[in-house]
């Protein structure tokens, strides 16, 4: 892969419009308004032209990177790395880049598939080895969805065919418990396995105005950005507020979760210090 | 006493913050466990032990997961529940 859109910066609002909360707190979702608060107010931001990866970066493209450098993930020095098992989140040993759903789950054709079982400074290292970096936030939102605000990388209109989301793969999920009960039933059929899918797989119906694909759904993305409130008068969550200046900025929702979050301007925040799971990945920007 | 505040989302019935008594960090998650088991499953590893990979802060202090063991939650205090993956 590797393949790069050029973005050629400016200036834009980054994050939502109190409608955009407004909106959520009319929607069937269960979170409440303070949970969302961390993307407003919208901020200017200014930035200089830059390229972006089209795609997450794949199994195979990592591959490369591993073959060239005898790198070992952070999840292959310690020894394991998360899954999301039918008891909920869990270290599984074995766990890696390699063996997304442990050793002796063997999946076969992956290589096209976002690479996961990443922490914060795997993805750095490989950036740096191609001569790239991490995006920074802003990067990232404005190759999502252009200067002018949308919810969706194609637009204000959900739909569940242009994105891998777990809208995707089963109807009528609303509620934590719903989520559970399918993923059980995944769990029994597959075995904790990432459900994601090859990169590009919604192209082009899927794509941002700048044509990078999977920016909702598939995998979540790290970013460089230290998260940061918007405003200190925001009222955040008080977890979320502990995450600041702490955690780094992850953006694009994954396979795991439902339409609200895979939102362009929807933010969540990880841990850099070594965490990685199944359903976490990655692409790179570099400045034009 | 001291204070435990759970993500938003975790919260059952609304409630995200609750109060439980002193002691050695490990022990106060369990307690608070045992009187709220519906944070079983969030809370606790497969070993029943408090999970690795949730980040504890003690009033606005982050403790390293190698030191949480040793760590004693004195009175008053706030102990603060962050996922590895916070917020969205």
């Amino acid at each position: 892969m590797g393949q790069m859109v050029y973005i050629p910066g400016g200036r834009f609002l980054q994050g939502s419009p109190e409608w955009m909360l407004a909106l959520l707190d009319q929607a069937d979702q269960p979170f409440g308004r303070q949970w969302f608060a961390d993307e407003t107010p919208p901020v200017a931001r200014e930035l200089e032209p830059y390229l972006i990866d089209r795609y997450p970066v794949t199994v195979g493209d990592f591959r490369r990177f591993v073959r060239e450098t005898g790198y070992r993930t952070e999840a292959e020095r310690r020894g394991y790395s998360l899954v999301y098992g039918r008891a909920g989140w869990q270290e599984l040993p074995g766990a890696h880049w390699d063996a997304s759903g442990g050793p002796g789950v063997r999946i076969d054709g992956y290589d096209d598939h976002p690479v996961v079982h990443v922490s914060w400074g795997d993805a750095t290292a490989y950036a740096r080895w191609a001569g790239k970096r991490l995006p920074t936030e802003a990067e990232w939102e404005l190759a999502a969805r252009g200067p002018e605000f949308r919810v969706w990388p194609w637009g204000d209109e959900w739909s569940s065919a242009n994105a891998n989301t777990t809208e995707l793969h089963v109807d009528a999920v609303q509620t934590y418990g719903d989520w559970q009960a399918w993923w059980a039933q995944m769990c029994d059929r597959d075995g904790v396995v990432p459900r994601s899918t090859p990169v590009g797989a919604f192209s082009d119906r899927g794509d941002s105005p700048y044509g990078c694909a999977d920016m909702a759904g598939n995998v979540y993305e790290w970013t460089g950005t230290v998260s940061h409130q918007y405003a200190e008068t925001t009222e955040c969550d008080p977890t979320v507020r502990m995450a600041f200046g702490r955690y780094r900025v992850i953006r694009g929702g994954s396979w795991m979760n439902l339409r609200y979050q895979v939102r362009c301007s929807e933010r969540m925040h990880g841990d850099p210090t070594g965490w990685a799971t199944f359903a976490h990945g990655f692409r790179c920007a570099k400045s034009a | 006493m001291v204070k435990i505040v759970l993500p938003g989302v975790w919260a059952e019935g609304g409630k995200s913050t609750f109060d439980t008594e002193a002691g050695p960090l490990p022990e106060v998650v369990k307690r608070f466990v045992a009187e709220n088991p519906a944070y079983r499953r969030r809370l606790l590893g497969p070993d029943q032990e408090p999970a690795g990979y949730l980040n504890v802060c003690i009033d606005d202090v982050l403790v390293p997961r190698q030191a949480r063991a040793a760590t004693v939650v004195a009175d008053g205090s706030t102990v603060t529940i962050i996922p590895p993956m916070a917020g969205g």
